[in-house]
């Protein structure tokens, strides 16, 4: 196992370095230059020569590339990924204080959808076609064509406009700092992101389960006189949420990465609001540093799901 | 019904005892693969559904901007916030705040919309389909290093490589947005048309088209291509829902399509600014968005049904 996972961070590496190459093409090929933001008629050419020195910029791009690389994986450096273009913090700094409230809204709702979709998605597929499950595939579809960002509108307008029950936006009321003006304010956007989430994952949940069920070992669990509830949570339930690892892995990146989207709707000073101001701002350097971050997650999900995999389904050996 | 398996043998001769004769047809008619497909389309009443909707917003979206022109984007403030009425057949849904024809508008973002989401998934068939032929034709190193290149895309931050797409090469332009949808999704596509290709570039029919003297062209094209679309097509149906919601979601950040142009997600990005005078205007362009998604993706399963029964998922 730890042979496994060594080799699947090496493998790593040529990953990260391709998306590096990738953003740094989408960089180089858009118009302008990282720098300029800083010109201006006040500016001398002379500062500009010395900003595009102080950045690298003057050297060839696979130079370019290779000290990004190399300096992308000192993360022990504050320094490492430079300073933001906009408030001059290092990017590295910028990014841990946006960590914390970027879990608490993306850990609270997945730990809602999981204790939500899981029982749902056992239900639809243990009544199959009863009127439960009719309705639960009905809400399912409806919630899984929502937009997020409309959903958010709309819960935004019922429960803050409407009922005036939870705050608008934001993460807390200026000056109040206890856990449940947090929480107040994390009612709306976790409950966006669970009703999204808890429609696909339900769904899944119910495929996996029916799947299941329809097993010869369920059968013959039944056939020997097992009473039915023990059938369903000690043989059906356990292999059914196999699959539901694999979700699991790809929920991963977001949980860091955030959800532009929903932050954006809620003003959450969440890492994904922050990826796209850095966007909005030219922040080249953040930028550079979301992409990574946000590709180096996605890897390292997939290997969490993965290793996972061994641990819930024992006929996997790596 | 039939049965759906796809190798069905039309002409047997029954040798069933006491029928005496020997060389008794089977008379029912000899079907292709594509007329079967229909057949079990058809019988998905839920894509029928989907197909239908898509059909009547495909028309309103051809035909109603064409109609009104440029009234999409014109305003009148003596009309502002003019609620809606069924009784004013020109503007049932109203006005908004600067006095834009709210109908007009959602049927013009509807074709925008409509636009990008068939475009980026042409772009997407289009790569996904090269990319993977050749991955899954030539194989070896070829094909080592292209799908090393899909594990580096499957690995990107999708959204916000789009958003940092839009946002350097030009906020506001339709045809960016599309390109930008379509170099990141084209992997599903390509590792579809490849895993075909692997398993087709053995079959018999087209080791047959090589011994003929066929040449790499022709065997993938005439040959090998028809035989792999299936999965693509399913792929691409249920592409098109998710080309149209990111638009909307780009727009509605106003990376994507800015007003005067009209976009489902910049209805919203405006309804959203006059929320307490017009609540209504969030409903449109949302319930338009829901109506898009639903009939691509019963679409998508139909089609999955319908054209690759070996992929059929239990319901």
């Amino acid at each position: 196992m730890a042979t496994y996972v060594l080799r699947r961070l090496i493998q790593a590496v040529p990953i990260l370095l391709g998306i590096a190459v990738i953003s740094f093409m989408i960089i180089y090929l858009a118009p302008g230059e990282p720098i300029d933001r800083f010109r201006s008629g006040r500016v001398s050419p002379q500062t500009i020569e010395n900003l595009r020195r102080l950045y690298g910029l003057d050297q060839p791009l696979p130079q370019q590339l290779l000290s990004w690389m190399v300096a992308f994986f000192q993360v022990w450096r504050v320094d490492a990924w430079g300073y933001s273009f906009t408030d001059g913090q290092p990017v590295i700094t910028k990014i841990a204080a946006r960590v914390p409230y970027t879990l608490e809204l993306m850990g609270t709702s997945l730990f809602l959808t999981v204790i939500i979709a899981i029982p749902v998605g056992v239900l639809g597929a243990v009544r199959q076609y009863s009127w439960a499950d009719k309705i639960i595939m009905v809400l399912a579809t409806i919630g899984y064509a929502m937009p997020t960002f409309w959903l958010g509108l709309v819960l935004k307008f019922v429960f803050a406009i409407k009922l005036d029950l939870f705050p608008l936006f934001g993460r807390h009321t200026y000056g109040d700092d206890s856990i449940g003006d947090l929480v107040w304010h994390l009612v709306l956007p976790v409950m966006t992101l669970t009703i999204v989430s808890v429609a696909g994952w339900s769904r899944y949940m119910r495929s996996s389960m029916l799947e299941v069920l329809h097993q010869d070992y369920v059968r013959t669990a039944r056939a020997k006189g097992l009473p039915g509830s023990r059938v369903l949570f000690k043989h059906a339930l356990r292999n059914a949420l196999i699959p539901i690892v694999t979700l699991l892995g790809l929920t991963i990146p977001s949980l860091l990465v955030g959800a532009a989207v929903t932050e954006a709707v809620f003003a959450w000073p969440g890492l994904g609001g922050m990826g796209v101001t850095a966007v909005i701002e030219r922040d080249y350097p953040a930028v550079l540093a979301f992409v990574m971050v946000g590709g180096a997650m996605v890897i390292l999900g997939n290997l969490l799901a993965d290793v996972l995999y061994a641990f819930v389904d024992p006929r996997i050996k790596y | 019904m039939e049965s759906t398996q796809l190798g069905q043998i039309p002409a047997k001769a029954t040798t069933g005892a006491g029928q005496g004769a020997v060389d008794e047809v089977d008379l029912t008619p000899v079907r292709t693969y594509w007329q079967l497909a229909r057949q079990r389309f058809m019988q998905h009443s839920l894509a029928v559904v989907g197909l239908i909707v898509m059909a009547i917003l495909v028309t309103l979206a051809l035909v109603v901007p064409t109609i009104t022109g440029s009234l999409y984007a014109k305003t009148s403030l003596s009309l502002a916030n003019h609620p809606p009425s069924l009784l004013n057949p020109f503007a049932p849904l109203g006005y908004d705040s600067i006095g834009m024809n709210v109908f007009i508008r959602l049927v013009k973002a509807l074709q925008t919309s409509l636009f990008v989401g068939f475009s980026a998934v042409s772009i997407i068939v289009v790569v996904g389909i090269t990319v993977g032929a050749i991955a899954g034709y030539v194989g070896g190193a070829v094909d080592n290093l292209l799908m090393r290149l899909v594990d580096v895309v499957l690995s990107l931050p999708s959204f916000f490589l789009i958003v940092m797409m839009v946002a350097l090469f030009g906020t506001g332009n339709a045809i960016v947005v599309i390109v930008a949808i379509g170099i990141v999704g084209w992997t599903t596509a390509a590792r579809l048309v490849r895993a075909e290709f692997l398993s087709l570039r053995e079959t018999d029919f087209v080791q047959a088209a090589r011994a003929l003297g066929a040449g790499d062209r022709r065997i993938i094209v005439r040959h090998m291509l028809p035989a792999a679309m299936a999965p693509v097509v399913v792929a691409a149906t249920l592409g098109i829902a998710d080309s149209v919601v990111v638009e909307a979601t780009l727009s509605f950040l106003s990376f994507g399509i800015s007003p005067p142009e009209a976009s489902l997600g910049n209805m919203l990005t405006n309804a959203q600014e006059f929320f307490y005078r017009q609540p209504i205007l969030i409903l449109y362009p949302g319930l338009t968005l829901i109506l898009v998604v639903l009939a691509a993706s019963f679409m998508g399963d139909g089609l999955r049904d319908a054209l690759d029964p070996r992929q059929r998922v239990r319901k």
